[in-house]
């Protein structure tokens, strides 16, 4: 049996981590940085431990662990309440954002940590960045010494206690989202995943790309927060329904029976509200724009919200409110649809970026694309099945660009190029994990994304059209991935940093240059383990067949499903179509035997269209919030906020302050004056008792 | 008559005595040492007496005489509100009433006879005995108003307190022998019926007296006009006591009265006393509006703050009687930190103009948070106490029909924040003529982070107390009308 203390520690934990480094490492000044990293491992093992114990209390219990909801306050009939909900839903959760951020955090020790500076030059240009930190961020290094974060900017273990406070922020949030067992708590914990998500991605506010992200991350997801706000608000407003059938209108497992109660139409716009925070949060078209961005927080940070915590949020409430979702064929089509769109489009966009990361980044959003696609097509454990496995490969292939990064100091592909020879580790593991993306036989990425294709294609209309997108993101998805791995590690090296000037560099890493080795074990290690997982994952998780010691479609039966059947001519097809996409890539960046440059010459138009990423963030900042929002919406605001607002506000302030002014005239510090006030009030109550009822 | 169900109020009493005979042996010119070992004898004499009436009084309840004094679950739960709130004060005054105040054994053994009535008053089942209780209470604190040593604002103060205070105890004693004459009985369970049929013009003018006097204790405009100088004059930790203790004692017995005397008659007295709600909220937020000086604001904060809570008494329902019930928890953690948070400030600085708090957050930084903090829980903002109790009230009284009465309530809210923030923003963004730190001992540092801790408890986490004091408030339940 697993006590609910613990499950409350599976939060707890992370959370104790960001207070400790917060609170007590981080005022310890350079002394202590270097603790804040043990501290946060340290916490995420037991965490990890606990999760663990927590998925075989599960696996024992045959499905949920009840723990009744506490009352947190009651407004006359109206109990609010919070509580733990953990079914194997959770359970499968709490595995991969516990074991994810584990490996993120070691890996973190060794990327976070400073290389010693190459010279006077490059001391002041940091000492300069420093300084602007500070205007930055007053309240949380206003008194600080001697700069930046109370630690010299020259120390190794300057970014130490900030960093890994947030993480264990970012960490704690999402799995209080997942353990919630109320839909205001979730939400609570959803926002304070943005929140960490935001401070996480602007790490390097000194810079102002990094701002300008962290705060486009925040704002474009918040959009799709205030649809989720809203379906909180519709289901309140019909909580009388609810509660006369003994249901609480927030609690989830109380919310998975109320289909019924509330009729289809209802649960259509609860259903998309809900979905619009999902599709903020897992950066599903059009509110993808975020993601790619979100590249400017440390590498690590990316590979933690590309893999477990933030992304993961949408598609796991989409999975945690399937049962109401299931009662809205409308909404489960426009889920596909978004989803197998997203999926095709974002891998488009993915053919052509020369950055790593945002690689990567295209492929988080059409991989997220994906379970979307199954979550609309009726598979939500389908869904959680590639989430699951893409937590590990997208989380391996992050740190594996991290770990490119250690070595040349650049994302660029343009200026990376035969990094094998001396990254052996990275370049097996990084290969593993794009094997496994591109979906080939028998890595993790294939089983799952076989199953969402199985999914689609034994659908309606809808899914056989989103079967096609799914075909069509395969094929490049296959070609991108490979396209990355001959960029980067094969052929001839093109200069790492070396080769960008002076005036191009981010002023951050100006001073650096390419060091030729492979990165220390502790970054390597987690990206082992990852790549085992990457490989392990889908076969040994949901085999189609008994391996002994796991049964056959053990997550499926694990999360309560019938086993996805294997559907041979899908297989094939899709095997032959990444196939196909590696070929592409291989006749295009290994052999040239086609040139890449003459492709893009022919196809110009294509090109620029991609590279532009089909104008959307042009069309977000230029035309809606300039145009529209900046000189129509806000100017006209503003006017009235001018003129009737602050008129209103300076007239009230102004009525009060002299009516106050009147009122305390009376108090002269005369008694007999205060005598005749008790009087006159005995007087008024009288009259007022007298009037009342004809006494 | 089973007197052994008030083992905790002779307890008390006997508290004071032991407390004055300690002062008069202890020798009088080692006056800090008498101040430290009465001091601690009071704090730890109730922490004592509060910890004995929890397993003492468990499933013990009952009634002494023919409704004369009530010893049930509503009255143990003020039982615990005045000892707490008496033990904070007490710990606020020591380091206080050894500079300021000439004889510590008389004022620590006040504050517990003040503790006292308080307990009596929530007891009260008769209007007899609700006088008498009331009287000792009065008594004490227009004693405890007067010891500030060499302040002729002390002196004066207490002068209008106690004659105040006898012009309105007057009236009250007229309203009973009025409210007595024509019913004969003095039980508040007793009156409810005559009330209900017999609602003369006499009885009117009696039921009105008896209000004006209990709109006295509570500081009701308009029997307000004293609160503001009796504040300002008094040594600050008497002011704290006043403005938690006295007032939560008179709602204690304003419930008791209009729920178990008034119900049957609620249409009749309701909107007197809404007017006076509305009155009150709408006097205390505006004249508190360009008060400078800290105590003065805290009178007319309390005052606006009374006006909250009588709207709970006003809409007479289980949820509103809960909802006074927690806002006065809420409340006297509030207040008592703020109360703290000032006397830690003003105590060092001796300035109580709130002009000078400037710069007092990089000075004190622990009490200027504490300090803010309460003022934010006094506005009603989120996470502390404030809104959440405030929230229940306003609810309440809505959902029992006085929408105008909380649209009064809000917007005095509203208003209220503006001279709430303008202390936090003397503190936060003025800048100190003198830098330096101002040191906090440990004692007055533990008991602030407890009333911090208890405004932060009550705002994230209000069900168990509300859980709590249901149970409190489900003495009522068998009273028609509700």
């Amino acid at each position: 049996m697993f006590s609910e203390w613990a499950a409350w520690a599976i939060i707890a934990l992370p959370l104790a981590a960001f207070a400790i480094n917060a609170f007590i490492v981080r005022p310890l000044g350079a002394p202590a940085a270097r603790l804040a990293g043990y501290v946060t491992v340290t916490a995420l093992a037991v965490t990890l431990v606990l999760s663990v114990l927590a998925l075989m209390a599960v696996q024992d219990a045959h499905g949920t662990a009840g723990y009744e909801p506490h009352l947190w306050f009651a407004v006359g009939p109206f109990d609010m309440t919070i509580g733990i909900f953990l079914d194997p839903l959770t359970a499968i959760m709490l595995i991969v954002v516990s074991s994810i951020s584990l490996l993120v955090q070691v890996y973190s020790l060794g990327y976070m940590r400073r290389e010693p500076a190459h010279g006077g030059h490059a001391a002041e240009e940091r000492a300069v960045h420093a300084g602007a930190a500070h205007a930055h961020d007053a309240h949380g290094h206003g008194g600080d010494a001697p700069v930046g974060d109370g630690v010299s900017r020259e120390h190794p273990y300057a970014d130490y206690p900030r960093y890994f406070a947030y993480m264990g922020l970012f960490t704690a949030s999402m799995l209080g989202l997942v353990l919630s067992s109320n839909l205001i708590q979730l939400f609570i914990f959803w926002e304070l995943v943005g929140l960490s998500s935001y401070l996480l991605i602007g790490f390097y506010h000194w810079r102002p790309s990094a701002a300008a992200a962290a705060k486009k991350a925040f704002i474009v997801t918040r959009i799709g927060d205030f649809g989720f706000l809203l379906a909180l608000l519709y289901i309140f407003s019909h909580r009388a329904e609810l509660m006369a059938a003994g249901l609480n209108p927030f609690d989830i497992r109380d919310l998975h029976q109320a289909a019924p109660l509330l009729g289809p139409g209802v649960v259509t716009w609860i259903a998309l509200g809900l979905f619009a925070g999902a599709v903020g949060k897992s950066a599903q078209f059009p509110l993808h724009t975020w993601l790619p961005d979100a590249m400017e927080g440390p590498t690590p940070v990316s590979s933690l919200i590309h893999a477990a915590t933030m992304v993961a949020a949408g598609v796991f409430l989409m999975a945690r409110m399937f049962p109401l979702f299931e009662e809205s064929a409308t909404a489960l089509n426009l889920i596909a649809l978004t989803g197998g769109f997203t999926a095709l489009f974002a891998t488009s966009m993915g053919l052509v970026v020369h950055d790593i990361k945002r690689v990567l980044a295209f492929s988080t959003v059409s991989q997220l694309g994906y379970m979307m696609l199954a979550v609309g097509v009726g598979a939500p454990v389908i869904a959680m099945f590639h989430l699951f496995n893409h937590a590990f490969f997208k989380c391996l292939l992050f740190l594996g660009s991290g770990s490119v990064h250690h070595s040349v100091h650049t994302f660029d592909m343009r200026k990376m190029g035969g990094l094998k020879r001396w990254m052996p580790v990275t370049y097996v593991t990084v290969l593993i994990g794009a094997i496994s993306l591109a979906g080939i036989f028998p890595l993790a990425g294939f089983w799952s994304k076989d199953e969402i294709l199985v999914a689609a294609w034994e659908g309606d209309t809808v899914g056989r059209l989103v079967f096609l997108f799914g075909i069509g993101a395969a094929f490049m998805t296959a070609f991108y991935s490979f396209r990355m791995i001959y960029l980067t590690f094969h052929g001839e090296f093109r200069g790492g940093i070396d080769a960008v000037p002076m005036a191009e560099r981010i002023p951050d890493e100006a001073h650096h240059a390419v060091h030729r080795h492979e990165s220390p074990r502790v970054m390597t290690t987690p990206m082992v383990v990852l790549a085992g997982a990457a490989v392990l994952s889908g076969i040994v998780a949901n085999a189609p067949f008994d391996l002994g010691i796991v049964p056959a479609h053990w997550f499926a039966h694990f999360l309560e499903e019938e086993a996805p059947h294997f559907n041979w001519p899908i297989a094939i097809v899709s095997t032959l179509v990444a196939l196909g996409g590696i070929g592409l890539a291989t006749l295009m960046y290994r052999t040239n035997a086609i040139s890449a440059e003459g492709m893009a010459l022919t196809l110009k138009p294509f090109h620029v269209l991609l590279s532009r990423r089909y104008y959307m963030d042009e069309l977000y900042e230029g035309l809606i919030v300039r145009r529209v929002l900046y000189r129509g919406v806000f100017q006209a605001a503003d006017w009235i906020d001018r003129h009737i607002v602050d008129g209103t506000v300076d007239l009230a302030g102004w009525l009060g302050r002299n009516t106050g002014r009147a009122m305390a005239q009376v108090q002269t510090g005369q008694v007999q004056l205060y005598g005749v006030g008790i009087a006159l009030g005995v007087v008024v109550i009288l009259l007022v008792l007298l009037t009342q009822g004809g006494g | 008559m089973n007197f052994s169900l008030i083992w905790p109020e002779v307890l008390i009493a006997a508290l004071g005595f032991i407390i004055l005979t300690v002062d008069l042996v202890l020798p009088r010119s080692q006056e800090r040492r008498r101040n430290v070992v009465t001091g601690s004898i009071a704090a730890a004499g109730m922490l004592a007496i509060l910890v004995f009436s929890i397993f003492y009084l468990r499933g013990r309840v009952g009634v002494l005489g023919a409704d004369l004094y009530l010893a049930d679950r509503f009255a143990l739960a003020f039982k615990f509100m005045f000892l707490g709130a008496g033990i904070a004060v007490v710990l606020m005054s020591i380091e206080y009433v050894g500079s300021r105040i000439r004889h510590p054994g008389e004022y620590y053994a006040l504050l517990v006879f003040s503790v006292l009535g308080a307990v009596l008053l929530a007891g009260a089942g008769d209007l007899l005995v609700a006088y008498i209780s009331l009287e000792l209470l009065s008594f004490s604190l227009y004693i405890l108003v007067a010891m500030s040593r060499g302040d002729r604002r002390s002196a004066e103060a207490s002068t209008k307190y106690i004659l105040l205070g006898a012009l309105s105890s007057a009236l009250m004693l007229y309203g009973i022998s009025m409210l007595y004459g024509p019913s004969g009985t003095t039980s508040f369970r007793g009156l409810a019926g005559f009330l209900f049929y017999n609602f003369s013009p006499t009885v009117a003018v009696g039921f009105a007296l008896f209000v004006a006097g209990l709109g006295f204790k509570l500081s009701v405009v308009p029997f307000h006009l004293w609160a503001p100088d009796v504040y300002e004059g008094a040594p600050t930790p008497v002011t704290a006591h006043i403005s938690v203790l006295s007032k939560a004692a008179a709602f204690a017995l304003a419930l008791r009265f209009f729920i178990e005397a008034g119900s049957p008659t609620h249409e009749r007295w309701a909107l007197a006393l809404a007017v006076l709600a509305a009155l009150t909220m709408a006097v205390g937020t505006l004249t508190a509006l360009p008060q400078r000086n800290i105590k003065r604001l805290m009178a007319y904060s309390s005052i606006a703050q009374v006006g909250f809570v009588l709207m709970g008494i006003v809409a007479n329902t289980p949820l509103a009687t809960d909802a006074v019930l927690l806002h006065l928890a809420g409340y006297a953690f509030t207040n008592l930190a703020a109360f703290m948070a000032i006397i830690a400030l003003e105590h060092r600085t001796g300035n109580e103009e709130i002009a000078g708090f400037a710069g007092l957050a990089a000075r004190a930084p622990f009490a200027a948070m504490v300090l803010s903090a309460a003022l934010f829980s006094l506005a009603g903002l989120p996470f502390f106490a404030g809104f959440v109790t405030k929230f229940y009230l306003f609810t309440a009284t809505a959902d029992a029909g006085y929408i105008w009465l909380v649209v009064v309530a809000v917007l005095g809210s509203l208003i209220s924040l503006y001279y709430y923030i303008m202390v936090m923003k003397q503190m936060y963004m003025g800048t100190a003529a003198d830098g330096k730190p101002l040191a906090v001992s440990r004692l007055t540092f533990a008991t602030l982070l407890l009333l911090f801790a208890g405004i932060v408890a009550i705002g994230i986490y209000p069900a168990p107390f509300a859980e709590a004091l249901e149970s409190a408030t489900a003495v009522f339940a068998p009273f028609a009308g509700r």
